[in-house]
Formats: C-alpha cells, sequence, structure tokens
C-alpha cells in the first residue's frame, strides 16, 4: 500500500474576482521510503502541491490520504497533532527561531510533543552532530552560514523521527557546492531511518538526488518517471567496488 | 507540550523584550498603587470614624423606651424585657428607672445626696462594660437589694443639710491641681435611703440601709453616664417610688403605661445590631442606638471609598489597554515564529496559552511590585501624618494611633488577583488573534 495517495486533487485561488488556477487535477501515489523529487518551474504549482500535503492549505476539490487515512479534512488541531507526529518540514529559508540556540530550535518539535527537557536535549545534540554541527551546538542561527543554518533545519526535521520529510526549495538560497552537500545529508538520513522524502525543486542537479522524479506544469503532473541517472550511478559505483 | 515549557517559553519571551516588558509592568504597578492606596485611605478613615464613634457610645447597645401618652401603646414590662432577653444575640439587659433625689432622699447622717438614682439591675452592669475604679461590682448570684454603686463624682454630690451656703464640696481641683475631698466616702460612710414625705408631714417612715461596695469608672459611652449617680437594685427603685408616690398622694396618669419607661439591651457584635433594633421596633417601641448614627455614615465612608477606588480603577484601567497594545505589538514581531511553530506541529491551544501566561505575567507581576510600592507608600504617609499629630496632639478629628492609611491583607491578595485577572483580559484578544494567524501566510512573510 502506497504512503500517500493524492487522488484528483484541485486548487484554486481568488484573486479579486480572478480564478487562479494553481494546481488542476493531480493524482499521486508516493511509496513508503521513496526519495521523490517534485520538479517543475516557477508558478507550476510544486510548492502548492506540497502545502497541501502537509496540510497547510486545503485542497479546493479532492482527497489526500496518508497511511491509509484521510487527513484533507482534518481539523486545524488535528493536523497539528498530525504532524507533531508524522511530518518533519525543511525551509528554503530556513526558519529558524533567531533567539534560540542551535540544540534549543532542533529540540523545538519535541518539546511540542511534550518530551523532557534533558532528553530532548541530548537528542538534538545528537542529530547536530550526524549533520556535522558538534560544533556549533550553542550558536544562535545569526552566528551561523546559510549552509550550517539549512544543517539545523535538516536535524529539526528529522530529530522527532518522521514517517515523511517535506523540503520546499531547500537549497534555494545556497551556492551549488553547499546545495550538495545539504541534498547528500538529507538523502542519506531519510535512507538512514527508512523514512519518505518528498523534495521541491525547479533544479535538475538537485532532482538528480531523488529516486523519483515528478514533474508539474502549470497545475498538471507532466512525467513521472524513477530517475535513471541515479540508477546509473549506482551502477557505475557498483562497477567501481568491482573493480 | 508541559506546561514547565509553556511557562519558560513565555517567560522567556518577556524576558528578550525587557524594555517593553519593564515599561509595561510600570503600568500596571501604578495602577494597582493607585487602587490600593486610594483604597487604603478609605479604610483609614473608616477605622478612626470607628474609633470615634466607639468613644461616642457604645455601639453594642440599644435603648428602647415605652411609647408613652398613648394608650394602645405597648408596656415594657418585666415580661416583654424577658422576650427580648431571649432573643438571638442579646446578652444583657436592664430596665431602667430614673429617681429624682427629691422623690428619694438618700442620706448619711447631716449629709444628704443631692442628685441622680437610677434603678437598673445591678448584675447585668458587668455584661454592659461598667468598670469599678474601687470596690467591686455586685456577682449575679449574690444579689443584694441594698447594694449600691457610686457614679464616679457622686460622693461629691452631698449636701451638708446644717448650713444654708457654702454647703458643697465641688469636683474641682484647686490652684495646685490637687481635688478636694468631698464630706465621706461613700464606701465607708452609713447610708440609707427613704422616701421624701411631703413637707410638714409627720409620717414616720422607714429608712433602709445602703451598702455602697463600688465606684465606678467614668464613661461618657454609657447610658446612664456613671458620674454624678447613684446606681440601685430596681425592685427597690420600684418600691420606693411607689412609696413615695402613695406619701405624697401622687395621681396616677390612667393613660401612662405599665411597667418601666426605659431599658438598655446590649448585643453580641455590632453587626447585629440593627437585626435586633428591628425586631424590638416592631414589637412596638421607639429604640435608639450609635448603629443608626452609623448606618448614614457608613453610607458615606463606602461612596468615599467608591470614588477613591473609581480614580484607581481608571489607571488601571490604562493599564489595561498598556498590556494589550504590548501583545498586540508582539504578535505582529511574532507572527513569523508563530507560524512556524505551529508547521512544526504546536497546537493553536498551547499558543493560546503561552501568550495568555505572558500577559498574565506581566499583570502578576506588575500587582506584585504594586502591593510592595502600596505598603511602602502606606508606611510613609503614617509615619510623616504621625509626625504632624504629634506637632498639635489634642487637635485633629483622627484619634492618637489611629493610621490614614490601612491596607490589609485581603486588600493586597485582591489587588494582586485582579492586577493578574487585568493581565489575562487584555492578552485574551491578542491571544485569539495569534491563534488565527495562518500558518503559511506567516511563514511566507519577510
Ligand atoms: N495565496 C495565493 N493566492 C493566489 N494565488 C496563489 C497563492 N499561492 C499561489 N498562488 C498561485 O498559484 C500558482 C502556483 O504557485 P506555487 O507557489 O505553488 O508555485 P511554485 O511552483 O512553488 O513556484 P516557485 O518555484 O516560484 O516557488 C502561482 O501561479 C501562484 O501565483
Ligand atoms: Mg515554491
Amino acid at each position: 500500500m502506497s504512503l500517500i495517495s493524492v487522488k484528483d486533487i484541485r486548487k484554486t485561488y481568488r484573486v479579486d474576482r480572478e480564478r487562479v488556477v494553481a494546481l488542476e487535477r493531480i493524482n499521486l501515489e508516493i511509496q513508503p521510503e521513496e526519495v521523490c523529487c517534485i520538479l517543475g518551474t516557477s508558478g507550476s504549482g510544486k510548492s502548492t502541491l506540497l502545502n497541501i500535503l502537509a496540510g497547510l492549505e486545503k485542497p479546493t476539490k479532492g482527497t489526500v490520504k496518508i497511511g491509509g487515512q484521510t487527513v484533507s479534512n482534518f481539523s486545524e488541531k488535528q493536523w497539528a497533532l498530525f504532524r507533531q507526529k508524522n511530518i518533519g518540514f525543511i525551509f528554503q529559508s530556513y526558519n529558524l527561531l533567531p533567539t534560540l540556540t542551535a540544540v534549543e530550535n532542533v529540540a523545538i518539535p519535541l518539546v511540542f510533543k511534550g518530551v523532557d527537557k534533558t532528553e530532548r536535549t541530548k537528542r538534538a545534540i545528537h542529530m547536530l552532530k550526524l549533520v556535522n554541527l558538534g560544533d556549533r551546538l550553542f550558536h544562535k542561527p545569526t552566528q551561523m552560514s546559510g549552509g550550517q543554518q539549512q544543517r539545523v533545519g535538516i536535524a529539526r526535521a528529522f530529530v522527532s523521527r518522521p514517517q515523511i520529510i517535506f523540503a520546499d526549495e531547500p537549497t534555494g538560497n545556497l551556492d551549488s557546492k553547499t546545495s550538495r552537500e545539504v541534498m547528500e545529508i538529507m538523502v542519506s538520513l531519510a535512507k538512514r531511518y527508512r523514512e519518505t522524502l518528498i523534495v521541491v525543486t525547479h533544479d535538475n542537479e538537485i532532482a538528480k538526488y531523488a529516486d523519483r522524479i515528478i514533474t508539474i506544469h502549470d497545475g498538471n503532473v507532466k512525467s513521472d518517471e524513477p530517475n535513471l541517472s541515479i540508477l546509473q550511478t549506482i551502477h557505475s559505483e557498483k562497477q567501481e567496488e568491482n573493480a | 507540550m508541559k506546561w514547565k515549557d509553556m511557562i519558560s517559553m513565555a517567560l522567556g519571551n518577556l524576558f528578550k523584550r525587557k524594555v517593553r516588558t519593564v515599561l509595561t509592568v510600570a503600568g500596571v504597578v501604578i495602577g494597582t498603587c493607585a487602587i490600593v492606596v486610594m483604597l487604603s485611605f478609605g479604610f483609614g478613615i473608616r477605622e478612626s470614624m470607628e474609633a470615634m464613634m466607639r468613644d461616642m457610645g457604645d455601639l453594642t447597645v440599644i435603648q428602647i423606651h415605652a411609647d408613652s401618652g398613648s394608650s394602645k401603646s405597648t408596656p415594657l414590662d418585666d415580661k416583654a424585657l424577658e422576650k427580648i432577653k431571649m432573643m438571638e444575640h442579646v446578652v444583657a439587659l436592664t430596665p431602667v428607672c430614673m429617681l429624682d433625689p427629691s422623690q428619694v432622699t438618700v442620706k448619711s447622717g447631716k449629709y444628704r445626696y443631692d442628685s441622680m438614682i437610677y434603678g437598673v439591675d445591678m448584675g447585668a452592669l458587668e455584661a454592659f462594660g461598667y468598670k469599678p475604679t474601687q470596690g467591686t461590682l455586685p456577682k449575679k448570684e449574690e444579689e443584694n437589694r441594698t447594694t449600691i454603686l457610686m457614679g464616679k463624682d457622686g460622693a461629691y454630690d452631698f449636701i451638708d443639710t446644717r448650713k444654708t451656703n457654702n454647703n458643697m464640696v465641688y469636683a474641682e481641683p484647686d490652684k495646685n491641681g490637687k481635688l478636694p475631698e468631698p464630706f465621706l466616702d461613700p464606701m465607708k460612710a452609713k447610708l440609707q435611703a427613704e422616701p421624701t414625705p411631703p413637707e410638714n408631714s409627720t409620717a414616720k417612715v422607714k429608712p433602709v440601709k445602703l451598702n455602697c461596695i463600688g465606684i465606678l469608672e467614668e464613661d461618657y459611652g454609657k447610658s446612664p453616664t456613671p458620674s454624678h449617680c447613684i446606681f440601685m437594685d430596681i425592685s427597690l427603685a420600684k418600691e420606693l417610688q411607689a412609696k413615695y408616690e402613695k406619701l405624697n398622694n401622687v395621681k396616677k396618669d390612667k393613660n401612662a403605661p405599665e411597667g418601666y419607661s426605659e431599658a438598655s439591651v446590649k448585643v453580641d457584635a455590632v453587626e447585629h445590631v440593627s437585626e435586633v433594633e428591628e425586631v424590638i421596633k416592631k414589637s412596638g417601641y421607639s429604640t435608639y442606638s450609635m448603629n443608626s448614627i452609623r448606618k448614614p455614615i457608613e453610607e458615606q465612608m463606602r461612596t468615599i471609598q467608591m470614588i477613591l477606588g473609581g480614580l484607581g480603577a481608571i489607571s488601571l484601567l490604562v493599564a489595561a489597554l498598556g498590556i494589550a497594545n504590548t501583545m498586540t505589538m508582539s504578535i505582529y514581531e511574532r507572527t513569523r515564529e508563530i507560524g512556524i511553530m505551529k508547521v512544526l506541529g504546536c497546537v493553536v491551544g498551547n499558543i493560546r496559552s503561552m501568550f495568555l501566561m505572558e500577559a498574565g505575567a506581566i499583570g502578576f507581576l506588575g500587582g506584585i511590585v504594586g502591593v510592595g510600592i502600596s505598603y511602602l507608600i502606606s508606611t510613609v504617609i503614617n509615619t510623616l501624618a504621625a509626625q504632624q499629630k504629634g506637632g498639635d496632639a489634642m487637635v485633629g478629628l483622627v484619634s492618637a494611633g489611629s493610621q490614614i492609611s490601612i491596607i490589609p491583607a485581603w486588600l493586597a491578595l485582591s489587588a494582586l488577583a485582579f492586577a493578574t485577572l487585568v493581565g489575562l483580559v487584555s492578552g485574551f484578544g491578542p491571544a485569539n488573534r495569534a491563534v488565527k494567524i495562518s500558518a503559511l501566510t506567516a511563514i511566507k512573510q519577510e
């Protein structure tokens, strides 16, 4: 059974008297442990789709099921509790709380879950070490580079071991080298914890890290196929190992 | 989310914006001070008024008068008094019968007593608060009809019957401030009473020997006032009066009611006076008590306090606006933060609670500091006033020892609770606004 199942999703906005169609009709099935990339040009509706999947917006039509539950008609409170347990979020602009240290930022989702202070600090420190920030534990966001801040963001998304991680343009504010580092960390953590990762991007280079690439165009799925290049890389890596 | 974490996040937010928090708290401090200090004046004035009224008369005594004149009036007889005595809250009761010295002659040798004689229930005097300066008050058990008590200056009311002028000793101090000795010491002198026969009458009357066992302390708050008078057993007084009337052929007014003309009732506490007085009035007697004076004064006091409290309340209202403003500002600043928290799975109830806690904490802090400062102001004012009073000791309404500003513990506590409540109420609107912020628009915001 698929983990996420999107059926006939439509999303329109009313701007003044006009109707803007963000998503026309989307149908998708996403399997557990998949690393998916939603690729598309600006304004194609990628973010809108992701926000609907994460419960930050309601679809105009259609249903979303996650793990068999119809989440598209959840109340705000149900969504909050569902996100606490099952969803991690990585933003383009990091969205760390400026007054908190790295450890405190990473521990925030655990605070909402009601995890004890010593326990959550321990887990936050562990996560920060996994993203190679063991030496920046008590720095505030303003004292860190963009790449470092995004790694704090990644640690925060993974700290509560959710089933699904959503990332909207996680490398949008980073240079290409840092982007690659960030993507590698994200994908390796998802694989390590056997979590489903859904990344929204307009960058073909980034898409290369995914198992599956879903291309959106004008609110419709244009193509949905396994990532051939990644298969090739795995293939060549294996050849190298054999050699 | 745990309470502990919500509290520490809420306090953390206050701490982060120190200057603003301090200014907002200062508003609450001023408001609380205004209310508490204003009301404390009210309590101070009230207290000194009560002290003053206590000096004016016993607040727990009701005087009853039988309505004379109308034939239908209820007699104030032993049966009626017994009924009143059985009432709840009544601790003592005595009929009062006034005898004129022309009706009853009290004398010791050549000295004749020439002032008021009151017939009362001697055993009840103690309960009414009469105190002896010499000797003792009669005990209820060992009631003796011939026992009498002398008012403080009663001893100066004897006249030397052998002289026609310069026949009295006045209770006035001489040049050296020394009081002259009265003709006799009533505690030692052989006293006797007899109904006064008509002039030129040859009728023989049998005198009653009297035994004075005490001199009473002067107290103008009491009625009858133990000053120039003798207190005598009521039944003896009645008997002497009856004998006098018989000897002198005094015709009784048919309309005059049977029984006593006056009685005094002692009630256990000030709060019950009006209740008891009401019942007695309903039975058809006129009454008089300090309570009748007290009521309008109290109403006035209440009005004064309400005005003072109202002035204070206005400043706390301004403080409430300050809190609401601070919280609203804080929401605008923290919109993005609230959005992030929502996306990361914070339920809206927790967000609301945190905002309310912040607002409540501002109120609570302001309340604590405000109450503290109020106590300080109160102490300073009282000290200054005491020094002022020391200058012109006898002048001034405020009786010695009483304070201008009084803060009872309950006032301090309710001010604290009220300040916190004001914080919570003014935080309520902003908190609900924070809850309604859309997570998506919030995180899109720059
Ligand atoms: N709140 C909104 N009100 C009105 N129109 C909206 C709103 N949000 C999105 N849209 C419209 O929906 C369409 C899709 O927007 P969306 O943000 O999903 O694009 P995107 O693919 O994420 O683009 P980008 O790569 O630039 O982030 C756009 O045409 C946009 O104008
Ligand atoms: Mg987008």
